[in-house]
């Protein structure tokens, strides 16, 4: 096989792309066409070998002057009842000495095209001729089921009608290469069932004329044009029924050794399904009713297919909402949804009909079934979030959408994903395996035309040989529906993730509600509770005052209670004040010189308590990045516990020191006073939690909680060690400044 | 003693006026207080209107403000004060019930010249009292026994 320089093929492509075939400035002989204005007056002709004599010199002179009897009349009577954009209309059978025609008509702009097409015989050949042959096709469509039987029967009916060689049905795929997919042949042409021809072989320009006209015949592949004069080029002949095709396909129709061609188009909807192509090995002209025949064949036979394709696409339609319909409960079942589709792999595959799937959500990878290991998944994911996407990415190769997509091929070469949060970059990906098939082509398709001995005009391939490709890195396409149903299913997850969104919301305003009416709680308290134990406290100290003379020593003994029991129901209230309060006020985290802040604890407290020696020893002292009011509650209270609970030893010995570390700085305060059991070391920071009995150190069991919930609140820890008599050391840890 | 300006108490709670006034009895202060129960009667005094339309006694040395009182609130009372021009030089000392209030006086700022938090222990309130009394009121007087709660 020797390689074709991609030169040519890109030469063959572009030039076919380029040729003017709607306007190709002549006709096929076997007719004359006319191109009338306004007025009926022909301003332009052409006059095929088969026409000559009918008239003379048309140009210039009105054409229903030109024509007898019938032919005149029915050209007077046009007027403009032809609407533009539709194929000819039939005016009449013309017999001249000349020969028999058909005359035929269409709008074209502001002129009118008239046609004479050179009947096959003097008879103008009726419907009535081919009606029992449609009507037996008629009966065979009810009678088949699916779009195989369908082509058999069309390619069948279509030779019989036409007594054609050969009749393909050619059926056009997603990047239009053909496939032959139903024959009926006569023996005399060579067998194309099952064979596919490249997309460039029939150029979109053709594609879109065959869109618009739905019958062409090539009578003879070595005809001899008519040219249109004068200015030919600039007629458009997309609706005529004598266009001239061009001569490279004049050539490839030699190559293939077929002097005659007819093609019906199929479509399904607007769109060009496929062609019903015949050929003929000898020329051949098709009379007019037996083409208007084919014509209703293709008719019928499109909406045949419109039909199977729409109720095989709603069918699995159906199936598929089936399965998301479960898959909707199955994550309306879950917290989190992503937890209901991993549930149930089963579904989540048979939602695309793929082999695997993965759910790649927060960094996180979660393959079901058949799929590319992790790293290969997540470089695909990376892949994607780069990409200008629409919602859903759909490959049938994704190496050929992305070339290091090769590395996934034997477990991913068809990918579908869906994205599920543009902010975190969450796919949920299915995947199909790699499916290496062999394909045959009608000819190497890269050998689309080779440069002729001239060297310079091309031409088309002249071997149609089955060529063997075998076709890897492609999974089985996906489907429509499956596409669709990916598709839905993203925008049922999109509603689940806001409508959770919502719920949030619903319920931080609701928090908010509630910590209001606990700020509005806490302020009543502060200010009712607190009055009674001032009043207590007021009222004894008078009575102590003024009538304390008159009292018993037990009497005094019993005032001093009632003093000292109010005074530390007050400090409590105070205190579970402050605590509420550190829950609630926020935090705004500056460097803090927690050694300048550890002094001036230090000189609070010593005015305070100057009752013993202390041995302080600070060490350097890293700072901390933290709200400053809340580290300094912090600070004073470890401090006032070292030196509370170290105040009978002589000296008390308190030693400050911290350790920086990954980010954090850790601060102890360590003391040589009575310690704890660590038995009781997860009672230590909690609220109303002592240790101690109360005779021996006073307060109200509040503060350690405090400084746990402070230091927590900035993402912190605290702990401690101890043993009884011996000590206790306090650790906090908190971001480095 | 008709010379020296009264102090001016705007306390709702009884037990809370009985206090103060044992307290400032202790201070030994010249002043005669002026005692009333809510935000309403203390401008009707600063303003002499209402039943003080006819006040005798003089402007107040200092007022001594209770933050949360029935009809108008302390916050309210204080703003007055402050806005006007012929009593905003009175000193004006705001009595608070916790430390969250302190902090409500504080972000408030509207003029105040001293805050006390109400203390649980008597003889410490007793303490801010006498201190703020020195300051701001006057005088150490011989003992003007029993000055009365009036009206």
């Amino acid at each position: 096989m020797t390689e074709t320089p991609a030169i040519i093929a890109d030469l063959d492509l572009a030039a076919c792309e380029r040729e003017p075939i709607r306007v190709p400035g002549s006709i096929q002989p076997h007719g004359a066409l006319f191109v009338l204005d306004a007025d009926g007056v022909v301003s332009k002709a052409a006059i095929g070998a088969l026409a000559v004599g009918v008239v003379d010199d048309p140009v210039g002179r009105k054409l229903a002057d030109l024509l007898p009897g019938d032919a005149r009349r029915a050209i007077e009577s046009l007027g403009t009842g032809l609407v533009a954009g539709r194929g000819p209309e039939h005016l009449c059978f013309l017999r001249t000495e000349a020969g028999a025609f058909h005359l035929v008509a269409h709008r074209s702009g502001e002129d009118v095209i008239v046609e004479l097409e050179r009947a096959t015989g003097d008879e103008p050949g009726s419907f009535d001729a081919v009606y029992p042959d449609v009507r037996a096709f008629l009966d065979a469509v009810q009678r088949t089921s699916g779009i195989q039987a369908l082509a058999d029967l069309a390619a069948r009916e279509v030779r019989r009608i036409t007594g054609l060689d050969r009749a393909l049905i050619y059926r056009f795929d997603e990047e239009w290469n053909g496939e032959v997919i139903a024959e009926d042949n006569g023996g005399r042409l060579p067998v194309y069932l099952d064979l596919r021809w490249p997309a460039s072989d029939i150029p979109a320009q053709a594609r879109e004329l065959y869109r618009l006209n739905r019958l062409r015949l090539i009578a003879d592949a070595n005809y001899e044009p008519a040219p249109i004069t004068p200015d030919g080029a600039a007629v458009d002949l997309t609706y005529s029924v004598l266009r001239s095709v061009s001569p490279v396909h004049l050539e490839y129709m030699r190559n293939m050794e077929t002097m005659a061609s007819m093609s019906i188009s199929l479509l399904s909807g607007e769109r060009l399904w496929g062609l019903i192509s015949c050929h003929h090995q000898d020329p051949i002209r098709v009379p007019y009713h037996v083409r208007a025949a084919c014509e209703f064949i293709g008719q019928v036979v499109s909406m045949q297919i419109a039909a199977h394709e729409a109720s095989a696409l709603a069918l699995r339609r159906d199936a598929l909402r089936t399965v998301q319909g479960k898959l909707l409960a199955h994550m309306a079942a879950e917290d989190h949804f992503i937890d209901g589709l991993l549930a149930h792999p089963r579904d989540l595959m048979a939602l695309t009909g793929a082999d695997g799937a993965a759910v790649v959500a927060g960094g996180r990878c979660t393959r079901l079934g058949e799929t590319p290991d992790e790293p290969a998944i997540l470089s695909l994911v990376e892949w994607l979030s780069q990409q200008d996407r629409e919602d859903v990415f759909v490959a049938d190769s994704l190496a050929a959408e992305w070339p290091e997509g090769e590395a996934l091929k034997d477990l991913g070469s068809g990918v579908v994903a869906i994205s599920i949060s543009q902010i975190h970059d969450s796919y949920l990906i299915w995947f199909r395996p790699e499916l290496v098939r062999t394909v045959s082509w009608g000819g190497d398709p890269a050998k689309r035309a080779e440069l002729g001995p001239d060297g310079l005009r091309l031409h088309p391939r002249k071997s149609f040989d089955i060529w063997k490709e075998t076709v890897r890195l492609r999974a089985r396409p996906w489907h429509e529906a499956e596409i669709d149903a990916a598709r839905e299913l993203r925008v049922a997850i999109v509603d689940i993730v806001l409508r959770r969104a919502e719920e949030m919301a619903a319920l931080s305003e609701r928090l908010a509600a509630i910590n209001k009416e606990l700020e509005a709680f806490s302020y009543s308290v502060s200010h009712d509770l607190r009055a009674p134990f001032r009043h207590i406290v007021g009222y004894a100290q008078l009575l102590k005052k003024f009538e304390g003379e008159r009292l018993s020593e037990r009497g005094d003994r019993y005032i001093e209670t009632i003093i000292e029991s109010a005074i530390s129901a007050g400090q409590l209230v105070d205190d579970l004040l402050s605590y509420s309060q550190m829950g609630r006020s926020t935090i705004t985290p500056v460097s803090i010189d927690v050694a300048a802040m550890v002094d001036e604890a230090r000189a609070n407290l010593t005015v305070e308590g100057d009752r013993h020696r202390v041995d302080w020893r600070i060490g350097d002292l890293a700072p901390v990045r933290a709200d400053p009011v809340m580290v300094r509650l912090v600070v004073q209270n470890l401090l006032e516990n070292a030196l509370k609970f170290s105040r009978d030893r002589e000296p008390a010995v308190i030693e400050i020191g911290s350790e920086a570390k990954e980010g954090d700085v850790t601060t102890w305060v360590r003391d040589n006073g009575a310690g704890f059991d660590m038995a009781y070391v997860d009672k230590l920071f909690g609220v109303f939690q002592r240790l101690h009995r109360e005779e021996e150190f006073e307060g109200t069991g509040i503060g350690l909680a405090n400084v746990k919930r402070i230091v927590e609140r900035h993402g912190g820890r605290v702990w401690a060690q101890g043993e009884p008599d011996r000590g206790a050391t306090f650790f906090f840890a908190l971001p480095a400044a | 003693m008709a010379d020296l300006k009264p102090i001016l108490l705007v306390e709702d709670s009884p037990k809370d006026v009985e206090l103060t006034l044992a307290a400032l009895e202790q201070c030994q202060l010249a002043n005669a207080v002026i005692v009333v129960r809510d935000g309403a009667e203390a401008l009707d005094y600063l303003f002499s209107r209402g039943s003080f339309a006819n006040r005798e006694t003089a402007d107040p040395a200092v007022v001594l403000l209770d933050l949360k009182l029935p009809k108008v609130d302390g916050l309210e009372v204080l703003e007055q004060i402050k806005k006007d021009a012929h009593l905003k030089g009175t000193p004006v000392v705001m009595l608070t019930s916790s430390r969250e209030e302190r902090d409500l006086v504080r972000s408030y700022s509207l003029g105040v010249n001293a805050f006390v938090v109400k203390p649980v222990a008597f003889d410490q309130f007793f303490e801010a009292i006498r201190d703020l009394g020195m300051f701001w009121a006057v005088l150490n007087e011989p003992p003007p026994r029993g000055s009365a709660p009036s009206p």
